[in-house]
C-alpha cells in the first residue's frame, strides 16, 4: 500500500502563489478559504536577516492531532495515509480545527458559503458551477485532501500519482518551478523518497509530534 | 465605495483571518473557533456543565434533593443544550459518542449520558443517598466539572490550555461555585444554620481557587514562549481589563472581602447572594480570558 506524501523545495519556490490559486480552482473554494498557502517570513536581524518562503498545506500527519480529537470518526486516515473528512459524519464541533497545530482546517458555514468573489453582484457562473461540481456541506469542516479524487481516479485508470498529471494534486501540477514533488513515501525508489534521503528532508515543526507526510528540502 | 468596503471586509476581515495567505501563522496566532462568534456558546456550555455538576456534587454531601435536581437540570438543559446548539450539525450530535477511545469530547458526552441516567435514578428513588451511589455520582460530577477544561487540556498545540493547572483549576472552580449556590439555597430556604455551617468550607474552597489561579498563571508563563504570550495578553494585553475587573476584582477581591466579613460563620443571605453573583461573574471572566488568550506557535 502506498503512503502518499509531498516534498517541497523551498529554495526553488519563487512565491508565485500558483499552487494557492490552482488549489482554489480545483476545489472551487470561496473567498477567504485556502487549503494551500505560501507563508512569507523573516529570520535573523538586519543586516543579516533573511527571507523565509514556506508553502504550507495539510501535512496528512501520521499521528494526526485532528484524527485523535474528532469525536465522530468523521476525520480519519485512509490506508494510503491521506487524512480526509467524511462530511456525512461531521457534526461541526471543530475539535479537529482547534487541535491542528498547523491550523490547516476551515469551518464551512453559511457565512462562508454566501461570500461572493464580486460582492453585491451575485455569484458568477463559475462559482455556481463549483457549488454543483464540488458541493461542500454547510456546518462541517473542510481541508486539503491531497486531491484524493484525482489520485483515486488516476489509479483506477492505471496512472501513477506524482508522475502522471491526471493523477497528481493540482498544486504540484501548477508549480512552474517544480518545487513540489508528490509520491509514495513507502517506495524507497520513488523520487520523493530519494529527495528526502539525499537532501535530508525536514518536516515543518517536527516538535508538534504529528509526523507530517509533507517534507521540506533546501 | 460601499461595495469596495464590502470587498475589503471579505479580503481582509477585521478579525485578521483574511485573504493574506502569506501572513498566516507567522506570528503567534489566537485560537478563535472555540470562543469567537458562535464559539461563545461553548464557553457558556462548559460553564453551565461545570456549575451544575458542582452543585450536584456538593448537594451529595448534604443529601439535599433540591440541589441535586437543580444541578442535574443546569448540567443537562443549560450545559447540554447550549453545547449542541454550538454544533454545525446539531441533529447529528449523537455521533459524538462514536470515538471515546481517542477523543476527550466523545468521552465527555458518554460521561454526561451516564450522569443523566444515574442522576435521574438517584433523584426519583427513595433512599437513594447510599454511600456507593453517592461515590459513583461524586466521581461522575468531578469528571463533568472538568470536562470542558479537559477537552481543552488535551490540545497540545495551545500551551495556555495544555498547562498542568488547567484541570485542578476547573475542578476547584466547579466545586467552589456549586458550594456557593447550595449555600445560597440554604440561606433562602430558611436553613440559616446550615448556610452558616458551610462557611468554613467556603473559606477553604476560596483559598484553593485563588491558589490554583496563581499557579495557572505561573505555570503557563514558565511553560514556553507561546504560553508566555498568552499570559502577557491576560495581564498587560488586550484582555487585561477583563482579567483585572472580572477575574481579580469579582472573582477574588470582592469574594475575599465578603468572606472576611462572614468569617467564622457570621453569614447572612444578602452577603451570600452578593458573593455568589461575584464568583459567578469572576469564574465566567476567568474561563473567557483563558479561552480567548490561547495562541498557536507560528509555523516559520
Ligand atoms: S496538518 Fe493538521 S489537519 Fe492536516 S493531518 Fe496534520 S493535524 Fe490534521
Ligand atoms: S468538526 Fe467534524 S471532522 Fe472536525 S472533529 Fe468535529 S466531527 Fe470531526
Amino acid at each position: 500500500m502506498p503512503r502518499w506524501g509531498m516534498v517541497i523545495d523551498v529554495k526553488r519556490c519563487i512565491a508565485c502563489w500558483g499552487c494557492t490559486i490552482a488549489c482554489k480552482e480545483e476545489h472551487f473554494l470561496p473567498p477567504g478559504v485556502f487549503f494551500n498557502r505560501v507563508l512569507i517570513g523573516e529570520t535573523g536581524k538586519f543586516p543579516t536577516s533573511s527571507k523565509l518562503i514556506y508553502p504550507v498545506l495539510c501535512n496528512h500527519c501520521t499521528d494526526a492531532a485532528c484524527v485523535e480529537a474528532c469525536p465522530t470518526g468523521a476525520t480519519y486516515i485512509r490506508e494510503d495515509g491521506i487524512v480526509v473528512v467524511d462530511d456525512d459524519k461531521c457534526v461541526g464541533c471543530r475539535a479537529c480545527l482547534v487541535s491542528c497545530p498547523y491550523q490547516q482546517r476551515t469551518y464551512y458555514d453559511q457565512k462562508v458559503k454566501d461570500r461572493e468573489y464580486f460582492p453585491g453582484q451575485g455569484k458568477t457562473e463559475m462559482e455556481l458551477l463549483g457549488e454543483k461540481l464540488y458541493p461542500l456541506k454547510v456546518g462541517t469542516v473542510i481541508k486539503c485532501n491531497f486531491c484524493s479524487e484525482r489520485v483515486d481516479e488516476g489509479l483506477r485508470k492505471g496512472l501513477t500519482p506524482g508522475q502522471d498529471e491526471e493523477a497528481t494534486p493540482a498544486c504540484v501540477n501548477a508549480c512552474p518551478v517544480g518545487a513540489r514533488v508528490f509520491g509514495d513515501l513507502n517506495d524507497p525508489d520513488s523520487e520523493i523518497s530519494r529527495l528526502i534521503m539525499e537532501k535530508k528532508g525536514k518536516q515543518l515543526r517536527k516538535e508538534f509530534g504529528t509526523e507530517p507526510a509533507v517534507y521540506y528540502i533546501d | 465605495m460601499e461595495k469596495r468596503n464590502e470587498l475589503e471586509e471579505i479580503m481582509f476581515p477585521s478579525d485578521g483571518s483574511g485573504v493574506k495567505p502569506y501572513e498566516w501563522m507567522i506570528q503567534p496566532t489566537r485560537q478563535r473557533e472555540w470562543i469567537d462568534d458562535k464559539g461563545i456558546f461553548l464557553w457558556l456550555a462548559f460553564f453551565f456543565s461545570e456549575i451544575g455538576a458542582g452543585l450536584y456534587f456538593v448537594s451529595l454531601f448534604y443529601e439535599y434533593k433540591a440541589g441535586l435536581i437543580l444541578g442535574w437540570l443546569v448540567t443537562l438543559i443549560l450545559g447540554g443544550v447550549i453545547h449542541v446548539l454550538y454544533l454545525g450539525m446539531p441533529l447529528r450530535a449523537w455521533r459524538m459518542l462514536m470515538k471515546p477511545n481517542t477523543s476527550e469530547l466523545s468521552r465527555g458526552i458518554w460521561i454526561i449520558g451516564v450522569f443523566a441516567a444515574l442522576g435521574f435514578l438517584q433523584i426519583v428513588t427513595a433512599g437513594s443517598f447510599n454511600i456507593v451511589f453517592n461515590c459513583i455520582m461524586g466521581i461522575l460530577c468531578l469528571l463533568i466539572i472538568s470536562h470542558g477544561f479537559a477537552t481543552m487540556n488535551v490540545i497540545r498545540a495551545l500551551p495556555a490550555w495544555s498547562s498542568t493547572m488547567v484541570l485542578p483549576l476547573s475542578v476547584i472552580s466547579g466545586v467552589w461555585i456549586g458550594h456557593q449556590i447550595l449555600q445560597f439555597m440554604f440561606a433562602v430556604s430558611g436553613s440559616a444554620a446550615l448556610a452558616s455551617g458551610m462557611e468554613v468550607w467556603a473559606e477553604v474552597f476560596f483559598f484553593v481557587y485563588f491558589l490554583c489561579i496563581l499557579l495557572y498563571v505561573w505555570g503557563t508563563w514558565h511553560s514556553n514562549e507561546i504560553g508566555k504570550e498568552s499570559i502577557k495578553s491576560l495581564i498587560t494585553g488586550e484582555y487585561s481589563k477583563i482579567s483585572l475587573i472580572g477575574v481579580l476584582g469579582l472573582g477574588i477581591v470582592l469574594p475575599l472581602i465578603l468572606t472576611l466579613i462572614m468569617w467564622g460563620g457570621n453569614t447572612n443571605g444578602f452577603l451570600i447572594f452578593l458573593r455568589l453573583a461575584s464568583v459567578i461573574a469572576g469564574d465566567l471572566a476567568m474561563r473567557y480570558v483563558i479561552m480567548k488568550s490561547a495562541v498557536y506557535t507560528p509555523l516559520i
